[in-house]
């Protein structure tokens, strides 16, 4: 015999939970003692084991989805048994609770885009009243869009479907497309053209076929997400701009070329880890009401994989050479997208640096990498006229930087007499000389 | 500060968006080159409908008073008292449109406008004196004249226009009318009922081409037995002045034919009134003479609208109205959502022709299954009584979702009665919203009700067709 089941009352003040998953498919069989399902409330989270062999015949609350304590949820019994009157009775009792209240006028077209498509005689989910009403004010339930669980139709459907100015030609149409004219939002009378729309509109969407695929956050994603979340919601970042003529660091990088093959990712580090050390305040943190500041750079270098960004740390580059440097961005690069970054490489950043240089960003602004207090975003090098001291047009090749700094401990002013310095290095590299 | 409107033309578009935009707070200057009330109040809507409103009475009196039991005797026209009465007419209705503006504190200036800018206009003053009025939006209503088409005599002294038809000093003998649209049979009908001689000529193979045909047919019917001689499918060679007669020369379905009358009344169409308004110059776009609107009726140029004839859309009283409402609406931020899909088209004739929405014709041509229903007025009770059977209803509808598309009528009062059908359109109503409602009786109107049942082929006062074996 089919019976309902209810949703468990955990604790004294549980008034209504979530049904966190369902551990037996529809038509599956469960048996004594076997995880069931599990509940959540705002405060603890269970799982229910079945209280006797049985089969899973129809979900009334699924996944995601709340109820309030006691309400309907499943719907168990033998294999291929008819639970009609039970569905019937769970939609009474659901209708009845407050919670069918609430239904937002979001949650409405969806309902209705469901009632719209029933095939003529296809059965109707109806509460008892909703019939009576229909019946009495002749009206098709099938042509009525329930707002209830299940797009199941409740009165003030059919009371809704009784109240829709529509013009003759807007019914005869209604009719016609198997379009519910109640499900259809307008302030003033339904004409015969916003019929034809909303079907349109309904065929388009039946076409696209729309997808909500969910995934479950990786390890990865979770850390990325919260960590940026947390940046932006503590740092009051300013995003600074400059162009930087690359001419010589080109010419440099090419000179380099026979000997040992170094990026622009390496000369920026290499130069970036010497201008920071005369700017402390660029490679600080904040750790309550202190700044800690470094005589020394450990410069981060974010890198993109598969399963999300890394920001592997370069240790003490202002003192390792540029060879040194740039083997080791190389190695932590591999390591990172192969997942074989050690946790010690991952941590004790001062600065960080984002190169988006090669998808050809031409600016944005880069999330710091809490604690540290500034993070330099580059892009790419685009051939670019300029008008020069004597008045010419001129074509360089510019490189903009993006450095975001947190106003908290980096002034304007701070933040820009940095940016120009840095700019004189990158322009002059032979300063590295000195 | 309110938004500071200018309204150019005070006819039935013009003084209708003055109003519009007092009635939403703005503040209105209307220029007139001559008179307020436009061309439908002064020599267009009104005084022709005085003119037939007589007409028909000494028409009436004259051929049927003995079949209505009475009894006339020394009937004849007074000419001049009718055009005195039709210049009462005219002036209580321009009055009328004076006192709206002034109760509104609509300021008025006569005078000839034309664009400066896109926030000035000059108004040059009957005097020769010129001042320039500033506006934040403006709105063109200057209206149509009729078109003199280059055929050659077009210059004699017998021809005229409907401006003179309208205030001819005598009842000529005899008329030629070029052109069978809605003016020249109205002005046919006219002067057919006074007595004159009438020959129509119409270059395409109907009258009043843009109205259904069946109930066309009802008044050319009516025309050729009272004596109109109806040439369709004529077209105008020359035209000649031969002493006190004007001859017509023209060439017909079965060859040349001069007709001779005393007048010619040329009624070929209304051409814009657009020129030297400056418009081309601000950025409006013109399509001959007409200028081009977009559905809010916005011009290309900033700040400027235009509506009614001069917009070159339906060339009607009524649209030009419809559309200042529009555009005075779209100025203040309103939405007036006028269904032009509800225009009326009247014809004033005796049997009058209304029609709204499709004709069976375009329906047909825009791929509808069509079911027409159809009534003759002489089943109709009130039809008899008032001694006017000629004519018929006609519902147009879609045999597949019983729409009504359209309603076509010619008989007494249908320029009235056509209201039941732009009221079915604009709520989008099937034939069974006609049917199932009830249409008093004894009137014209329920011949309506019939033409629904008939289309179904259910009219009640329709004898059962025998079936054919």
């Amino acid at each position: 015999m089919a019976e309902l089941i209810r949703l468990p009352k955990m604790g004294l003040t549980m008034e209504e939970g979530t049904i966190v998953e369902w551990f037996v498919e529809e038509g599956q069989q469960v048996k004594k003692g076997e995880r069931f399902f599990e509940v959540a409330t705002d405060k603890i989270s269970n799982e229910i084991e079945a209280e006797f062999d049985t089969t899973l015949l129809k979900i009334i609350v699924a996944q995601d989805e709340d109820a309030l304590v006691q309400a309907p949820i499943a719907i168990v019994g033998e294999a291929g048994e008819d639970y009609s009157a039970l569905m019937a009775e769970a939609g009474a009792t659901v209708s009845a609770a407050p919670a069918e209240e609430s239904a937002t006028a979001e949650e409405a077209p969806a309902a209705a885009a469901a009632a719209a498509t029933r095939a003529p005689g296809e059965y109707v989910l109806a509460s008892p009243l909703a019939k009576k009403t229909a019946k009495e004010k002749g009206i098709d339930l099938g042509m009525v869009a329930g707002t209830g669980p299940n797009g199941r139709v409740v009165e003030k459907d059919v009371l809704a479907a009784g109240s829709v100015k529509a013009s003759p030609m807007a019914k005869v149409v209604a009719g016609e497309l198997g379009v519910n004219i109640a499900s259809i939002q307008k302030d003033g009378r339904i004409m015969k053209d916003d019929v034809q729309k909303y079907y349109r509109n309904t065929r388009i969407e039946d076409l696209a076929e729309p997808a909500d695929e969910v995934e479950k956050m990786s390890r990865m994603r979770k850390v990325v997400a919260k960590r940026m979340a947390e940046s932006w919601n503590t740092a009051p970042a300013v995003t600074y701009d400059i162009s930087i003529d690359m001419t010589k660091l080109m010419a440099m990088k090419k000179e380099l070329k026979p000997f040992a093959k170094i990026t622009y990712t390496d000369l920026i580090v290499k130069i970036l880890s010497r201008v920071l050390l005369k700017h402390k305040a660029l490679n600080c943190s904040i750790d309550g009401n202190d700044i800690i500041y470094r005589n020394y750079v450990n410069m981060g270098v974010a890198v993109a994989t598969d399963t999300g960004l890394l920001v592997p740390v370069v240790k003490y580059s202002n003192i390792k050479s540029l060879g040194d440097i740039s083997a080791e961005i190389k190695d932590l690069a591999e390591k990172g997208r192969t997942n074989q970054l050690e946790a010690d490489a991952l941590q004790g950043g001062t600065f960080t640096v984002s190169n988006m240089g090669m998808y050809e960003v031409e600016s944005f602004s880069p999330i710091i990498n809490q604690p540290e207090t500034a993070i330099l975003g580059i892009c790419g090098i685009k051939n670019t006229p300029v008008v020069n001291d004597a008045m010419e047009i001129e074509i360089k090749p510019l490189m903009k930087l993006c450095l975001s700094a947190d106003h908290r401990v980096v002034d304007g002013a701070v933040a820009a007499m940095f940016l120009k310095d840095l700019k004189e290095h990158l322009e002059n590299p032979a300063v590295l000389l000195i | 500060m309110s938004m500071k409107t200018v309204v150019i033309g005070g006819g039935p578009g013009g003084y209708v968006a003055a109003v519009r935009l007092a009635q939403l707070g703005a503040d209105v200057t209307v220029i007139e080159k001559r008179y307020i009330g436009g061309t439908c109040l002064n020599e267009g809507c009104i005084p022709t409908k005085v003119l037939l409103h007589t007409a028909e009475l000494f028409a009436t009196m004259e051929k049927e008073s003995e079949s209505l039991g009475l009894k006339v005797e020394g009937l004849s026209c007074d000419w001049e008292g009718l055009l005195k009465r039709k210049e009462l007419v005219v002036t209580q209705l321009v009055n009328g449109v004076k006192t709206l503006f002034k109760s509104h504190g609509i300021k008025v200036i006569m005078g000839e406008g034309s664009f400066a800018s896109e926030n000035e206009i000059v108004v040059k003053m009957p005097d020769g004196k010129k001042q320039t009025v500033e506006f934040d939006k403006a709105i063109v209503a200057t209206g149509s004249a009729p078109v003199i088409a280059p055929i050659p005599g077009v210059d004699s002294p017998g021809v005229i226009t409907s401006n003179e038809a309208l205030a001819l000093e005598k009842i000529p003998e005899s008329l030629a009318i070029i052109g069978g649209g809605v003016i020249g049979c109205e002005f046919a009908n006219v002067y057919s009922d006074f007595g004159t001689e009438i020959s129509i000529i119409e270059m395409l193979p109907n009258l009043i081409p843009n109205m259904d045909q069946t109930v066309v047919n009802v008044l050319r019917g009516r025309f050729e037995r009272s004596g109109i001689k109806v040439n369709t499918n004529s077209k105008v060679l020359a035209i000649r002045q031969v002493g006190e007669m004007t001859e017509v020369d023209a060439e017909g379905p079965e060859g040349p034919f001069t007709v001779s009358a005393e007048k010619v009344l040329l009624s070929i169409g209304r051409r814009p009134v657009t020129k030297g308004l400056g418009l081309e110059e601000l950025g409006a776009k013109m399509d001959r003479g007409f200028i081009k609107v977009d559905k809010q009726m916005r011009t290309s140029a900033k700040n400027i609208y235009a509506i009614g004839d001069c917009n070159g859309g339906v060339l009607l009283a009524h649209t030009a109205s419809s559309e200042g409402m529009v555009a005075a609406d779209h100025i203040m931020n309103k939405n007036a959502g006028i269904d032009f899909a509800t225009t009326p088209y009247c014809v004033y004739t005796k049997p009058e022709l209304a029609g709204v929405g499709m004709t069976e014709k375009e329906a047909v041509e825009k791929g509808y299954k069509v079911s027409t229903g159809v009534f003759p007025l002489n089943g109709n009770g009130k039809s008899i009584i008032m001694g006017e059977v000629d004519g018929i209803a006609k519902y147009v509808t879609d045999s597949k979702t019983g729409e009504v598309l359209g309603l076509h009528m010619a008989g007494p009062r249908a320029t009235e009665l056509i209201v039941e059908g732009a009221l079915a359109v604009r709520l989008e109503a099937t034939i069974d919203e006609i049917t199932t409602t009830i249409h008093a009786h004894p009137t014209v109107g329920e011949s309506l009700h019939e033409a629904a049942h008939a289309v179904h082929g259910n009219a009640i006062h329709v004898p059962k067709k025998k079936n054919k074996k």
